[in-house]
């Protein structure tokens, strides 16, 4: 990270090359079809790039990232409430011709896995057991307490524990194989 | 079903997540590429803390001085030694605050608002100890003029924090803009303890605290309307 910051490609290249999957597996995470997360990414990247300077050698990088790629999510976020309110009667139009499914629309296991979670803890459990970050970490990366975050996974798992349940009973009685 | 059990099939999950294009790695690599000089980082947290500090000082110094040192004349030693040093210690947490907001995954011990609560409630508790004349003479008149004059000094004092702090990133606009606005608020409280010789209990505890949260509330508001304005420039079309 400090040689991206004294301008050197191939580090930067590296460190795209190294951080990206797991951004975009946090994009993925949140509900986003592939071409939204390919697109945050790259957004992210930009703005990483923009704001570098802001990276303080010594620091942990990986809170750093998160904490970028989790503000670009949160504007897309905005921006979609914005854009789906004015579009609405669009959005009803194309339900009746009968929506086309797009590359990439399709439901990973993990998106299925995480789809009943609210977007914060969503986030959080994608931080912390899947990017394999520390609490400290994924506290700072979404500018809140260790408490807060453990509160958080705490309430996840309730709920991911009731959605598993449900779901090996579902396999069970021979709904879903 | 147990954590352990829970955390292995997330870890499934995730393995089986779609992979990652590598034209769209190309793709940032030759964006960032025309752009990649050598940058220089943040100055440490410290610095910039007292560079805030510094500023808030100097408009608080400099306000009581054009209006007149009344306040700080008339108190007695306590009073100096229990309002100032209470002020200081405020405004290096705020600022010290204010810094973590403007660099993106920072540490920070207490969000903005509980620091505003936490400095509300400090000043009302020195001021409640220390002034104890229950008079009210004009408490209307009088209060919204302390409260204006503590606004004007604020507003220069959050602009300045914030120039200083330009080079940073908000990851949150309107907490940085709380904190800012706490931080600045400070400062207007800081020339009305050095200017205004009102002791009335009444008149400081409402009127001077009242600077804080409206200059707080007006950060706030502030970052609130930045954020707007960069997500419609975001979004308008090329």
């Amino acid at each position: 990270m400090v040689r991206y910051q004294q301008g050197d490609f191939i580090a930067a290249t590296a460190l795209i090359d190294r951080i990206s999957p797991r951004l975009h597996r946090f994009f993925v995470a949140q509900s986003l079809s592939r071409a939204n997360a390919d697109d945050l990414l790259q957004e992210t990247w930009l703005r990483i790039h923009k704001i570098r300077h802001t990276y303080r050698p010594g620091e942990p990088a990986l809170p750093w990232f998160f904490a970028i790629a989790r503000h670009i999510r949160i504007d897309h976020y905005r921006k979609f409430v914005r854009i789906s309110t004015r579009e609405r009667e669009l959005e009803e139009m194309s339900k009746e011709v009968g929506a086309v499914p797009h590359e990439g629309s399709t439901v990973s296991e993990l998106e299925s896995l995480l789809a009943p979670l609210a977007p914060s803890q969503r986030e959080v459990i994608t931080m912390l057991k899947i990017e394999g970050m520390s609490l400290e970490e994924v506290a700072r990366a979404t500018s809140s307490s260790v408490g807060s975050v453990k509160q958080k996974v705490h309430r996840a798992y309730k709920k991911l524990r009731e959605k598993i349940g449900t779901r090996s009973g579902t396999r069970g009685s021979g709904g879903l194989s | 079903m147990k954590d352990e059990g829970i955390d292995n099939i997330l870890k499934k999950a995730s393995q089986g997540s779609q992979d990652l294009d590598p034209r769209v790695l190309k793709h940032i690599g030759e964006a960032i590429k025309p752009s990649l000089h050598p940058v220089r980082p943040l100055p440490p947290v410290w610095l910039m803390s007292l560079g805030l500090i510094a500023i808030c000082v100097v408009i608080s110094v400099a306000g009581a001085a054009r209006a007149g040192f009344f306040g700080i004349a008339k108190m007695n030693g306590l009073e100096r030694s229990l309002v100032f040093p209470v002020l200081a210690l405020l405004a290096c947490l705020t600022a010290i605050s204010f810094v973590h907001q403007m660099i993106p995954a920072s540490r920070s011990y207490v969000s903005p608002a509980r620091l505003l609560l936490l400095c509300c409630l400090a000043l009302f508790a020195d001021f409640a100890y220390l002034f104890r004349d229950y008079h009210t003479d004009h408490f209307f008149s009088v209060g919204i003029v302390c409260l204006a004059v503590g606004l004007l000094h604020a507003i220069p004092a959050g602009l300045c924090s914030w120039l200083l702090l330009r080079r940073g990133f908000a990851a949150n606009f309107v907490t940085a803009g709380l904190a800012a606005g706490t931080l600045a608020g400070l400062a207007g409280v800081g020339m009305l303890e050095l200017h205004c010789p009102n002791f009335q209990a009444a008149h400081i505890l409402f009127w001077h605290i009242a600077v804080l949260p409206a200059s707080a509330a007006l950060g706030a508001l502030l970052g609130w309307a930045y954020r707007l304005l960069m997500q419609r420039e975001d979004g308008r079309p090329l």
